[in-house]
């Protein structure tokens, strides 16, 4: 009791004086702010990838790959499969009373940069009928689907955004023919997405397998029951994933470098914020041995000055945090970002934020406790000698 | 020279204080020194990589392989300088984790002179090649890891079959290349007839084909004609110059240069208000010793000077460290860009960024001390 008072009586001595020490309280709060700024704001990147590329994953969706296939890239589902497939359980019927069972065959073509004229790979992908059932978000913004059997394309409006000749009209040569873009639609990814019939995909691609199938389950439940019915018959050759599984395999490149780019950098701000952060206390505290020494003299206990200083020292970190915060979201939020061939938009997001604040007391912490040590340990006959 | 002593006495005055601001200014400049010396690393690999070789491969990812033929019609495109080829299998040396990628080629000139980007080979060793059907020519560092010497016959396990459904490729060692990424003990270059001849699937065909053109300016042009040459057969070709496609892959890290500028720019800020109120605080706490050197006859110029100086002295010593730091750490750093160095001019401007930063923060502390009264000081007033 006695020593919770000594605290708050340090704490509020602490606090009245910060006026008085303007400089050096400000070196603290700009310190943590630029840590905490850069920090949330490179970890957005990632937030944001993941925010947009996940925006719709379904429970009620999933995928079927080869057994052995470390990504749907590498899988191959052949054309025969699709009718012991389609008879699975626990897969949702269409209006019709048709199971809603989507074979996919993604090639990778070339597309040209709007911005520079560089050449990449997009994903073309290739759908069955039955694609709108299964995937009724999409939403086309222009123009039309593509009809079964044409050499019709639908292209995201990402794709027209970052490339050329994505628009509504616009006619693309690839493998020997003609192929027409009749409609752009929205739908998250952080890529540009195409789309076109599956069964034209493969004949002018000259494949005769998918790479994968999509079904949309009755329920999340039903996952189980599918996934127990692909073990009953090994011959199938096939495995069951969620849809976020998947989404989130592809993702992991992306995450992997961005996390580590921003934890890097991130945690060398939250270094030279500390050695700031504790340099400044260790000047307070210098200038106030005479009075830590009286206070000292006069009975106050060693624990609460620790403690007084740690607690100053944290409650001007957490300013910098929320300023910090508040800068990268003003500056990044909402920004696109194009790294590493994805294309999205930056998302400062509250557990960011909250993030920023865990990192802000760490910094407040550690940087308060050395100078904390010695505050507590200024001799009392230094309070007897004028300086 | 006189007032060094002076100068460093300073300094130390406070040493935990001292080391301190030198520790945060090491590490801003160390971060500079990363992400900076990255960026402009990537912007120097890419100019030196050659615009004028370009690379032709399938269209399509995972796509059938070229046929043999279009090398022919590649030479007779105008323009073309030369063109060569290369195809490759993977194999596994005894066991099925120490795998060795076999480089098939036809041994000619071109890889002598032409192509050093993927390998230097002296002309005694690719002569050799060219006499031994089933020869291969081994870098040091695989000769090292698995024990082999010129004149050894080595056997590798493929999935890559052979027309009479055998999965071993035996190979005789005849001389040696280096690779242009040393250290990483991965391929073997071989006889391309060889591999042909032997394998049953893909007889005829090629991974990729590296043309050089006459005129580097005319690259994208050429890759589009290229392309366009091949556009309406079933093996349709995409085309770019290694430059380009070095340029691609480093566009990832150009994109970042915004934030990389961002990053930047808030760690000076953090540090030049950090120093300044470093700097504020040591006048502060010395103003009775400046009134003594007034007193001895210093005047108000020898004292500027001398907390520029001690400001000056401690950035620059920081950031050396910093730079130093950075470049030890670099070659972790950049090890997914091959060839990346630290530049030089990423030290030199992180030291005249150094110069800068001591000045401004010196200034404003150093004519507070310069302009000091004797008598107000002493008073403590």
């Amino acid at each position: 009791m006695k020593l919770a008072r000594q605290f708050w009586a340090l704490l509020r001595m602490n606090l009245e004086a910060i006026p008085a020490r303007l400089g050096l309280v400000c070196t603290i709060v700009i310190g943590v702010t630029c840590a905490v700024a850069v920090l949330v704001s490179m970890l957005a990147m990632g937030a944001g990838a993941r925010q947009e590329a996940m925006g719709n994953v379904s429970p009620n969706r999933a995928t079927l790959t080869s057994v052995d296939a470390p990504s749907p890239l590498q899988s191959s589902v052949a054309q025969d499969a699709a009718p012991l497939i389609r008879d699975l359980p626990g897969i949702r019927r269409d209006a019709q009373g048709k199971p809603i069972v989507v074979f996919q065959a993604t090639v990778f073509v070339q597309a040209r940069s709007k911005i520079n004229g560089a050449q990449t790979g997009f994903p073309l992908i290739g759908m069955t009928p039955g694609f709108t059932d299964y995937q009724p978000e999409l939403h086309i913004t222009a123009g039309r689907m593509y009809t079964p059997g044409l050499r019709e394309l639908i292209a995201s409006n990402k794709c027209v955004r970052q490339y050329t000749d994505f628009g509504v009209g616009a006619h693309r040569h690839m493998r020997g023919g003609d192929w027409v873009v009749v409609g752009n639609f929205d739908l998250a990814s952080t890529v540009c997405l195409v789309f076109a019939d599956g069964d034209t995909i493969l004949s002018a691609f000259g494949r005769n397998t998918y790479n994968q199938a999509n079904v949309m389950l009755q329920s999340p439940g039903a996952f189980a029951d599918l996934a127990n019915a692909l073990k009953a018959n090994p011959s199938l050759h096939l495995k069951v994933q969620h849809e976020a599984e998947i989404f989130a395999q592809n993702m992991q490149q992306l995450n992997g470098i961005l996390n580590f780019v921003s934890y890097f950098v991130g945690a060398i701000m939250a270094l030279a914020a500390t050695i700031g952060a504790a340099n400044s206390l260790y000047a307070i505290v210098d200038g106030r041995r005479r009075e830590l020494a009286i206070l000292r003299a006069v009975g106050f206990n060693s624990l609460p000055i620790v403690a007084s200083v740690v607690s100053e020292s944290i409650l001007l970190a957490l300013p910098g945090a929320l300023i910090g915060a508040l800068v990268a979201w003003l500056l990044f939020n909402g920004l696109l970002a194009s790294p590493l061939g994805a294309s999205f938009h930056m998302a400062v997001t509250p557990s960011l934020a909250l993030l920023g604040l865990g990192w802000a007391l760490g910094i407040g912490l550690i940087g308060g406790l050395l100078p904390a040590l010695r505050a507590a340990r200024v001799p009392v006959t230094d309070a007897m000698r004028a300086t | 020279m006189k007032y060094l002593p002076l100068l460093w006495s300073g300094i130390w005055r406070k040493p935990g204080r001292t080391a301190l601001v030198l520790l945060q200014v090491a590490v801003a400049f160390a971060l500079f020194g990363v992400l900076q010396g990255m960026k402009t690393g990537v912007d120097r690999a890419v100019a030196k990589t050659r615009a004028d070789l370009l690379l032709v491969t399938p269209a399509d990812f995972g796509g059938t392989p070229l046929p043999i033929s279009y090398l022919d019609r590649l030479r007779s495109i105008p323009g073309m300088q030369s063109v060569d080829f290369a195809d490759g299998f993977l194999g596994t040396y005894q066991k099925p984790t120490q795998p060795v990628y076999v480089l098939a080629i036809r041994p000619s000139e071109l890889w002598v002179t032409l192509v050093p980007e993927m390998f230097q080979v002296a002309p005694k060793d690719l002569e050799a090649l060219k006499n031994t059907r089933d020869g291969a020519l081994i870098t040091a560092d695989i000769g090292k890891k698995y024990g082999w010497h010129v004149g050894d016959r080595i056997p590798l396990t493929s999935t890559t079959l052979q027309s009479d459904g055998s999965g071993t490729w035996s190979f005789q060692i005849v001389g040696t290349f280096t690779d242009h990424e040393p250290g990483e003990a991965g391929f073997i270059v071989g006889n391309y007839d060889y591999l042909d001849q032997a394998r049953v699937l893909n007889k005829g065909t090629v991974r990729n084909f590296y043309a050089i053109i006459a005129d580097p300016k005319r690259a994208a042009e050429m890759s589009d004609t290229i392309d366009r040459a091949f556009g309406n057969s079933s093996n349709e070709t995409k085309t770019g110059s290694l430059r380009e496609i070095a340029q691609q892959q480093m566009r990832a890290i150009g994109d970042l240069n915004f934030l990389i500028r961002s990053v930047v720019g808030a760690v000076l800020v953090a540090l030049l208000f950090s120093i300044t109120t470093m700097m504020m605080q040591t006048i502060r706490e010395r103003t009775p010793e400046f009134a003594v050197l007034k007193t001895l006859g210093f005047g108000d110029r020898p004292i500027f000077l001398l907390v520029v100086g001690e400001c000056l002295l401690i950035c620059i010593l920081a950031a050396l460290v910093g730079l130093a730091l950075a470049t030890g750490v670099f070659p972790y750093a950049g090890k997914f860009v091959p060839g990346l160095s630290m530049p030089l001019s990423v030290v030199g401007f992180g030291l005249v960024g150094a110069v800068l930063v001591a000045l401004i923060t010196a200034v404003p502390p150093a004519l507070r001390a310069a302009r000091l009264q004797v008598v107000d000081a002493l008073a403590g007033r």
